[in-house]
């Protein structure tokens, strides 16, 4: 009987050990030449980063780099758990979106210090692309590639339609329209409704040429919705004659080959600019770049250019140091720049930028020449969106299909997006 | 000599019990009780992950009340279940009758038409389903050949989305046929004998002897699927990419949850909407089991 019990007892030991060895940190992590990276991706981004890491173990074999990466959605929901349980890798891509939010619950860490002691070598950076990344003077992720709002079209269309190429650092909305309209008549390829992931992008563009923002301290930024209103009017002007795709399809989200541009059935796509290579490939014809049209009486320029994603380091990393000579790695070095090929947008140090000009291929090269385009046509960044911006999001685009679905006037859905933003923001 | 004598148990037993059930507790208790607890504290908080929860009483509660996309959430989700539900089990109960006249292929048509239930809840077939009702997709193409040309977008309107969650539901129907063929199969075949040579038709055979006796078999059925009705979460994802779209017509209350908890970093808010979605289960599942009394047919019973 009593060897009985030892045994029993023995099995019991048994089958807790596992579990409780894995609630113990493993001695590895607490060593200090490992550096955990993690970032949001596609399997091009991938592919790279990891190379990226791998070359920077060549050069200073005393760091391992240990990579997590996942697809957008799941990046947050994984970090935040993380940040949760304090467990953060040491260095993260993060996102303009996120930012406020993180450093004003004192997740991240003020990068300062390594820019003054040399880990971070900004010397070759212009100063506007680092204010994107800065809260009240501190600097709480580095840029890793610029971007800006753009408009995408088929040359072949227009060619079709004979209508000459816009000159789209110019051009008003109305010329945009009358291209649609005529386009639709000659050719019977239609426009797709604007923004359809993320109207607010669309909007904002107006919104910001009337020389207002879209997000105040306390609710909206701005009580003329005059912007507002035209952003819906010019759509549903365009679909009275004809020449809007339907809202019922447009709004159905599906990946880039599956959309009506892919298709072919509408001749301009709303994206930003570090979309393009993925439009471009799933379009698989010839497309041209350029800026989103100029509202009539326009006070000040609606185009920004924004860091497409920022790499941070959390307040509570525990290898800071390593990830600081990583990211300045990631950043300057001009081999591992010629691998990631602007990958994340197109890189923010004068020599990288120049030096990648000359060697990246045609569709690239439409890149880098759209933001310098764009560069010399936008004005200043707006603050970065308040916490409650997600759910502002969702009821702007819910109300925009209400619009384009004409189950709500174009003033009474004007209406709500003010009555109800002032409240979801307040 | 009702009462039997029970044997004691030794410690020793317990223990070797416990041990041999360890793995299953301990994930148990860990994935399942722990974090059960945990949301319901988060209930009466404000808390968005990164900072700390702040107790804030029934907050969260009241919010509800004025929360439009709540109330939407329940409307959509009480309408899924209210017609996905009778829907698939009169399906289920009519394939199920059909198996149970027993030819000898009968094994591979089971097998054939379970398998909608084991792969109806994965990525795969809510990818497919989009492909399926999207404007240029399978349904529209086969209209196209029977000369319907139309390129409605069965998806994209709010008036038809939530049906094609509904087809969904009822195409997998097989874990519920299942268990009508077991059903079905206890009925004693002496009854359908006796009333054949009293003169019964076959319909008076189903309305009397069947359906009373498929009752019991029914109403687990019925429990089983209101609750995987009102909890429904991955179809809708991701036939509307996560949004709820159009106009929120596919925005189930599982699916407002997640937004809340894991878009908007809202956990308390939907640490109490999941609370609150116990208790309106724990309703429905109260009031069919008070009606059951009624018509569920128990043979115990009825021999007292």
């Amino acid at each position: 009987m009593k060897r009985n019990r030892m045994f029993m007892l023995a099995l019991v030991a048994l089958v807790l050990l596992p579990g409780l060895l894995f609630a113990m940190p493993s001695a590895e992590e607490k060593g200090g030449k490992e550096m955990r990276l993690a970032w949001w991706g596609n399997p091009t981004r991938d592919e790279r980063t990891l190379k990226a890491a791998d070359m920077f173990m060549a050069k200073y074999p005393e760091v391992k780099i240990e990579s997590e990466t996942t697809g957008w959605a799941g990046y947050w929901d994984k970090l935040n758990t993380q940040a949760a349980a304090g467990s953060l890798p040491d260095l993260i891509q993060h996102d303009y979106a996120y930012m406020l939010q993180w450093v004003t619950r004192n997740q991240l860490a003020d990068l300062t210090p390594y820019i003054k002691d040399g880990t971070i070598d900004l010397s070759k950076v212009n100063d506007s692309f680092l204010t994107g990344g800065m809260v009240d003077g501190k600097l709480y992720g580095i840029s890793l590639g610029t971007n800006a709002v753009c408009l995408t079209y088929d040359p072949a269309v227009l060619a079709k339609a004979g209508i000459a190429k816009p000159d789209t650092a110019t051009w008003t909305w109305d010329d945009f329209e009358r291209i649609a309209i005529e386009v639709y008549r000659k050719t019977g390829v239609q426009t797709i409704p604007f923004f359809t992931t993320d109207p607010r992008v669309g909007f904002e563009h107006l919104i910001r040429q009337q020389g207002d923002v879209l997000f105040g301290t306390t609710g909206l930024g701005f009580t003329d919705v005059s912007a507002l209103r035209e952003f819906y009017a010019i759509q549903l002007r365009l679909q009275d004659a004809g020449a809007l795709i339907k809202p019922e399809v447009a709004f159905v989200s599906v990946s880039p080959e599956e959309g009506e541009f892919a298709k072919g059935r509408s001749w301009v796509e709303f994206i930003w600019s570090n979309q393009f290579v993925a439009t471009q490939n799933a379009a698989g014809r010839p497309l041209e770049l350029g800026l989103m049209p100029i509202l009539k009486g326009a006070k000040a320029k609606g185009t920004y250019l924004k860091p497409s994603m920022f790499f941070s380091i959390p307040a509570k990393a525990a290898n800071p140091k390593d990830a600081a000579r990583f990211l300045n790695y990631f950043l300057n070095d001009i081999e591992v720049n010629d691998m990631l090929m602007g990958e994340r947008g197109v890189p923010i140090p004068d020599d990288v930028r120049n030096h990648m000009a000359t060697k990246v291929d045609a569709i690239n090269k439409q890149i880098f020449d759209f933001i310098s385009l764009a560069s010399t046509n936008s004005g200043p960044i707006d603050p970065p969106d308040p916490p409650a911006s997600g759910e502002f999001l969702k009821m702007v685009r819910d109300v925009t299909q209400e619009i384009l679905l004409k189950r709500i006037s174009l003033d009474a859905g004007v209406a709500k997006i003010m009555n109800e933003g002032n409240n979801i923001l307040k | 000599m009702k009462q039997t004598i029970r044997p004691k148990r030794s410690l020793a037993d317990d223990i070797a019990g416990y041990a041999f059930i360890s793995p299953w507790l301990l994930g148990f208790i860990a994935f399942s009780v722990i974090p059960i607890f945990f949301s319901l504290y988060y209930s009466f908080t404000s808390y968005d992950i990164l900072g700390s929860p702040v107790f804030n009483g029934l907050d969260n509660f009241r919010r509800m009340a004025h929360d439009k996309l709540f109330w939407q959430s329940l409307k959509v989700t009480f309408f899924y279940a209210f017609i996905s539900v009778p829907l698939r089990l009169l399906f289920a109960f009519f394939v199920a009758m059909l198996f149970n006249r027993g030819t000898r292929a009968i094994r591979v048509y089971q097998a054939v038409y379970y398998i909608p239930s084991l792969v109806g809840g994965s990525i795969a077939i809510a990818v497919m389903w989009r492909r399926i009702f999207i404007a240029d997709g399978v349904l529209n193409a086969v209209l196209a050949k029977i000369g319907i040309i139309t390129d409605y977008s069965w998806i994209g309107s709010p008036d038809t989305a939530i049906w094609t969650l509904i087809i969904l539901a009822v195409w997998q129907f097989g874990s519920s046929m299942l268990i009508f063929l077991a059903g079905l199969r206890q009925i004693p075949t002496e009854y359908y004998e006796a009333a054949s040579i009293d003169g019964a038709g076959a319909m008076r055979k189903f309305a009397h002897i069947t359906v009373p006796q498929i009752t019991p078999v029914l109403f687990f059925n019925l429990i089983m699927q209101l609750i995987s009705g009102f909890t429904v979460f991955t179809q809708a994802f991701v036939v509307s990419g996560g949004t709820g779209d159009p106009l929120n017509s596919t925005l189930v209350y599982a699916l407002y949850l997640y937004q809340r908890a894991f878009k908007y970093y809202d956990m308390g808010y939907s640490s109490a909407m999941a609370w609150v979605l116990v208790l309106i289960i724990g309703v429905m599942t109260a009031i069919v089991f008070k009606t059951s009394t009624s018509w569920v047919f128990y043979e115990s019973k009825e021999g007292k």
